[in-house]
């Protein structure tokens, strides 16, 4: 089913990440519009200042220029445009008599057509251009009482570097924005999730029986979440207890009846002599249904105990091979059938005698019961671990059964068809949660050669 | 002469079949449905071993148990309901010898009955002074004397100091002595033993936090001090 829920589930990326990515957006759409609006703010400044100065700069050259005109034409005219003084990056054109004058740099040419025929036309005019991929700014100047025009062309790639400079300068800063957006967009989520943290904490906690685990409400936003919380936690509480204290006297209540039931029955079998058969018989049947109704009522006391979390385990230190051999005779497994590893000589565990004791009994009562009795029992020692096997010849567990075995009144659909059933489906789940008080872990395969072989871990005690 | 039991015990139908049973196993029964009943019983009659339901109506078995020992070290059984609770070793400080647990098969009861009976009568073996150190013990009189003053030990008591004796300064283990005082297997419940070794401490121990006698050897056991 859980997979099912996979298949179909379409991936939403976490809270976490929306909005850390969220705050990363904002953070970079602002950084953005600022750097931009920036940019053009000092782009446009910085050419018009520039184009004021490229404009007087060239009037004043002119003004030069026309009061130096006066014929004779001097005779190097390159010489005496360069003697204009003109700042680097200008180079002066003159246009007088029909012929172009120039640095030995520039070129009539270089003058954009539009520029040229309105300064030829006696109108004062400037333009800006790309010559060779560089940014430059013409501006002419008429000079009509000389029958000249006066040109100079001024290279903006001065402005156009410090504005290259700005831009990557913003992109940037904008960059960083982003990022520092992303990490106040992550520790807002953390902090955000803070509470939910706590909640899904405590919310372990309490699966794993804590059940005095509370939330504390330290963020007045928060305060509806966390009583509710704490409601809920407080009336599943009452509700297990309260199941578990069902079970726990109606085992307790069965006591009594019980031991007068068992006593009387024993009077009557010291007697079964003198019963007639009929009579014999039907005192068997009640022996033998009395003996299985008491330790099903053992078995329901031990659960109930354990889920109202008031079992105690009395752990003492015992010598793993002594105790594995004395609950195997305890059980009545023949000897012949057990074999203990030299590799456990000397080897301590912390146990609790009468469960392990319980719990081999349940193993050994579930061999007989499901798989033909016990073939045979391998008590070894695996890393720092006790290991003991016991196989059986039965018809073995199928696969999807060998979790659920280990559950309470689950005793599998092959013991289900038996016709005489002693297993009373608690025993295995006993053992289970035996052999978990003691930090263990117990199983079941397959075992070579047919069978099942049922498995138990429990680690040794370090010497 | 048949033993005589005393049974304490509310529930009408468990004492009755009770009867029955210890009956059948050659035990004459006095029977009461309460403490204040049975403790009358008690001081009126000459009584073997005490049967006591530790949850009686009134006073309770605990005070029952405590009752007793005040004026004798007969053999006392608790009923229990519950063998992994506090009640096990409350009762056992109350001075209880042993217990058994409800619901409980009449053949353990009768198996620990015997097991009592056989540690009151185990002082007749032997006849000669066990001392150790400023202890001295007449297994014959069933007396302890600690620097030659007497002190008064139940049967349990008694018979436990006298294990540890035979052997001094050899460690016993809590399986050892469940077996030879309380005739268990290996799966006794040592809680049996430790209580038992406190109550025996503060009888003949001068300081019993800091036993110099009965010594506790970790994780092995008890023994004697030579």
């Amino acid at each position: 089913m859980s997979n099912d829920r996979e298949r179909t589930w379409i991936r939403v990326p976490g809270m976490r990440t929306r909005i850390m990515a969220g705050f990363a957006l904002g953070a970079f759409g602002l950084s953005v519009v600022l750097s931009f609006v920036t940019y053009e703010l000092v782009k446009n400044q910085s050419i018009r200042s520039t184009q004021d100065a490229a404009r007087r700069q060239t009037f004043a050259a002119a003004n030069l220029v026309r009061s130096e005109l006066s014929p004779p034409l001097p005779a190097d005219m390159a010489a005496f445009l360069n003697g204009l003084d003109n700042p680097s990056g200008t180079l002066p054109l003159l246009y007088v008599g029909g012929r172009w004058y120039s640095t030995s740099l520039a070129s009539e040419a270089t003058i954009p057509t539009g520029l040229r025929e309105a300064v030829l036309n006696g109108t004062a005019a400037f333009q800006r251009f790309n010559f060779n991929g560089h940014p430059e700014l013409g501006v002419g100047v008429p000079l009509p009482s000389v029958n000249a025009s006066y040109f100079e062309l001024i290279s903006l790639a001065d402005v156009a570097h410090n504005l290259d400079i700005l831009l990557v300068s913003l992109l940037a800063a904008s960059a960083l924005t982003t990022i520092a957006g992303a990490l106040v967009g992550r520790w807002a989520t953390s902090r955000l999730l803070a509470p939910l943290t706590e909640t899904a904490k405590a919310a372990v906690a309490i699966a794993n029986g804590n059940w005095d685990t509370r939330l504390v409400a330290n963020d007045n936003s928060l305060i509806d979440l966390v009583s509710s919380f704490n409601l809920m936690v407080e009336a599943l509480e009452s509700r297990i207890r309260r199941d578990a204290r069902f079970a726990s006297d109606v085992s307790h209540e069965l006591r009594s009846p019980l031991t007068t039931i068992e006593t009387a029955l024993q009077v009557m079998e010291r007697r079964r002599a003198d019963l007639d058969d009929r009579a014999g018989q039907a005192l068997d049947l009640l022996g033998l249904e009395v003996r299985r109704f008491e330790r099903l009522v053992q078995d329901l006391l031990e659960i109930s105990r354990t889920d109202d979390g008031t079992q105690r385990v009395s752990l003492e230190e015992v010598e793993a091979s002594a105790l594995v051999l004395q609950c195997l005779r305890t059980s009545g497994v023949d000897s012949s059938l057990v074999n203990v590893s030299e590799s456990l000589a000397g080897a301590q565990l912390m146990a609790d005698k009468r469960r392990i004791e319980r719990v081999i009994a349940n193993l050994v009562e579930n061999a007989k019961s499901h798989g033909g009795g016990v073939v045979g029992v391998t008590a070894t020692k695996a890393g720092s671990d006790l290991v003991v096997y016991v196989d059986d010849n039965g018809p073995g567990v199928a696969p999807d059964e060998r979790e659920a075995i280990f559950e309470r009144f689950s005793r599998g659909k092959l013991a289900r068809k038996r016709s005489t059933n002693d297993g009373v489906g608690l025993g295995l789940s006993l053992v289970k949660e035996h052999i978990r008080l003691h930090g263990g872990d117990v199983w079941v395969e397959p075992r070579e050669g047919g069978g099942s072989r049922f498995a138990l871990k429990i680690p040794l005690a370090k010497t | 002469m048949a033993n005589r039991i005393l049974l304490i015990e509310d529930d009408e139908r468990i004492r009755a079949s009770m009867r029955l049973a210890l009956e059948d196993e050659g035990y004459d029964v006095l029977e009461s449905p309460s403490a204040e009943e049975g403790l009358d019983i008690f001081s009126d009659n000459p009584v073997d071993v005490v049967l006591i339901d530790l949850m009686l109506p009134e006073m309770d078995g605990f005070e029952c148990c405590r009752t007793i020992r005040r004026s004798s070290g007969v053999p006392i059984i608790m009923v229990t309901a519950r063998s992994d609770s506090h009640d096990v070793v409350a009762g056992l400080e109350a001075g209880a010898d042993d217990y058994v647990t409800k619901p409980f098969v009449p053949k353990e009861l009768t198996a620990r009955i015997r097991a009592l009976l056989r540690r009151t009568r185990a002082t007749e073996d032997t006849n000669s002074t066990i001392s150790v150190g400023p202890i001295e013990i007449q297994p014959d009189a069933g007396e302890v004397k600690v620097g030659g003053s007497l002190v008064h030990l139940t049967r349990t008591e008694f018979r436990l100091l006298c294990e540890l004796a035979a052997t001094p300064g050899k460690v016993l283990s809590r399986e050892q002595l469940l077996e030879r005082v309380w005739g268990y297997d290996y799966f006794g419940d040592g809680r049996l033993v430790d209580v038992h070794m406190r109550r025996l401490r503060t009888k003949i121990e001068g300081d019993p936090a800091n036993p110099t006698f009965v010594v506790t050897v970790r994780g092995l056991g008890y023994k004697l001090a030579a």
